[in-house]
């Protein structure tokens, strides 16, 4: 693998990061199986491409994806939580129904954004390669992303939305408005996603309307890696162990398809993906066996 | 205080299967007094805290609870005055998160919850101190998973949570019913120091009459969603265990009459 595929697998993982935060928030800590990221993170893509090519300020066309990633959210929420519909479904159903909404975002399937500004041009040209500045610029606002989210979950407020997933009739019991919570991790956790999207637009040079295919995947073959490798002590470890699991991920696809010995192609990435996440849910289990016999 | 007026529940209304779980209760229960309940499965007894709780909301009738009216709030709206133990003792507790943090949550019941981090050092100390009074060892544990305790142990970290925050009263669902009898009657002689410690108003529903008579200033027995029992005072002090099965065998054999009379 070159010193290029390297550095470019390093900044996919960074820009998933986001997305595997969003999926801990939902799967782990709230416990709620939420789907409507293959949607959301497209979405932000959408989202963020069109204002930006509009002319609106990178950062701005960002913020704004983010909340339609939250709007997203809210309906999923809205679905299991007012019409008490199941969790799995409701997103189902948010998931589906993005893909037309992002077509009308954009008008057409995919969107260029080769020659437009965006939040990385001003840090191009600096003397820096092009290919670190991306993982550098994108890695420094994962930091920022994941303490403000480590800080939120060992706050008052985020104790009560990991009391909601962990055990609901008692955080009621405790005063804890559990639907709200639903509301606003759902919420929160699309968020991300869709900021994922918005970076993955803009590092990438286009938005596509098929780009969420399987993210759910991704994100979660992130943080059950994280978790295999680095155990769930802790919120702080955990959110890290999402960050590395996600750059490991996408490192061992590139070194699984670069290399020649395997003989693999770019099509095989999802039976990869696949394998890769099998081994990874199957790794810790062998290992207790291990130590038990 | 607590005032129950002429509450009635009724479940399935209009089905088949509707049921009558309560049937015009009402209770008076004073500041600071201790009251133990009884009754056969069936009776009413968990619909009764559940009424109280917030998790059933009465058919007709109204709930007081210190000074408001909370007929129709729910459990998250009036938790700020109703502390809680389960029966079951992985209820009351989250078992993902550590000690301190169920402390922690149990610490702001019924406040607003902000940003400010959950667990600060005056907080820490707080809470250590607290565990510690239980002499379980448990002070040195603060930071492990609360799934790692056996139920006797969070049961007793599930009533010091009960009193972090004030509440106007405090609920017991049977919560020793799942510990063995060592563990149950260190509880109850830890719940017995803390309600009268802290002048506590506490309903505790029981199984065991023994627990009914030996605890508390008044005991009702419920049968049928109808209190058939209220005892106080010296009253109390001479009733007997046996007293209170020979009345549970009468109120049996009454029903089968009742039945009887329907076959008929």
């Amino acid at each position: 693998m070159s010193g290029i595929a390297f550095w470019g697998a390093v900044e996919l993982g960074l820009v998933y990061a986001f997305v595997a935060i969003g999926v801990y928030l939902a799967f782990r800590v709230l416990d709620f199986p939420d789907l409507t990221v293959d949607g959301s993170f497209p979405l932000g893509a959408a989202v963020a491409a069109v204002l930006i090519i509009a002319g609106v300020n990178p950062w701005l066309a960002s913020a704004v994806a983010m909340l339609a990633g939250a709007a997203a959210g809210l309906v999923t929420a809205m679905l299991n939580v007012r019409f008490r519909i199941l969790n799995l479904l409701a997103s189902i159903l948010t998931m589906i129904a993005l893909f037309s909404v992002n077509l009308r975002v954009m008008g057409k399937p995919n969107v260029a954004l080769i020659n437009a500004d965006t939040m990385l041009s001003p840090f191009f040209g600096l003397g820096l390669r092009d290919f670190y500045v991306r993982p550098l610029f994108i890695g420094v606002l994962v930091v920022v992303a994941l303490f403000l989210v480590w800080r939120f979950l060992e706050s008052d407020a985020g104790l009560s939305m990991r009391a909601t997933g962990a055990n609901a009739r008692m955080a009621r019991a405790q005063g804890v408005d559990t639907d709200r919570q639903i509301y606003l991790g759902i919420a929160l956790s699309n968020a991300l996603v869709a900021l994922g999207g918005a970076l993955f637009a803009q590092t990438n040079g286009f938005a596509d309307v098929t780009s969420g295919v399987g993210t759910i995947v991704v994100g979660l073959a992130a943080v059950i890696i994280g978790e295999t490798l680095f155990g769930t002590r802790g919120i702080l470890v955990a959110l890290i162990g999402c960050v590395l699991g996600s750059i490991l991920y996408r490192i061992a696809i590139q070194l699984a398809l670069s290399s020649d010995v395997l003989g693999l192609q770019a099509s095989d990435l999802n039976l990869v993906t696949a394998v890769l996440v099998t081994v990874a849910l199957v790794l810790p289990r062998l290992r207790r066996g291990g130590a038990a016999s | 205080m607590i005032a129950l007026s002429d509450i009635k529940v009724v479940f399935g209304r209009g089905t088949p299967l509707e049921k009558q779980a309560l049937n015009g209760i009402s209770l008076t229960i004073e500041e600071g007094s201790f009251v133990t309940v009884i009754g056969s499965n069936g009776a009413g007894k968990s619909t009764l805290l559940g009424v109280l709780a917030g998790d059933v909301i009465a058919t007709s009738g109204q709930v007081r609870i210190g000074t408001a009216d909370v007929t129709r709030q729910g459990t998250a709206a009036r938790a700020g005055r109703v502390a809680r133990v389960f029966q079951d003792p992985l209820a009351g507790s989250c078992g993902a998160l550590s000690i301190e943090e169920n402390l922690a949550l149990a610490a702001r019941r019924g406040e607003r919850r902000g940003l400010a981090p959950a667990l600060g050092a005056r907080r820490r100390e707080l809470f250590r101190a607290r565990i510690a009074e239980l002499n379980l060892g448990l002070e040195n544990r603060m930071g492990d998973r609360m799934d790692l305790l056996s139920g006797g142990q969070r049961q007793a970290v599930s009533l010091v949570m009960a009193t972090l925050a004030g509440s106007d009263v405090l609920l017991l669902d049977e919560h020793t019913a799942a510990l063995d009898p060592g563990m149950a009657e260190f509880i109850m002689s830890l719940t017995q120091k803390i309600v009268s410690e802290r002048r506590l108003t506490t309903l505790m529903v029981t199984h065991s009459m023994r627990q009914a008579l030996d605890y508390g200033h008044r005991t009702i027995m419920l049968h049928g969603g109808e209190i058939v029992l209220d005892v106080t005072g010296d009253s109390r002090k001479t009733l007997q265990v046996e007293d209170l099965i020979a009345m549970f065998r009468k109120m049996r054999g009454q029903t089968l009459d009742d039945d009887a009379l329907l076959i008929g």
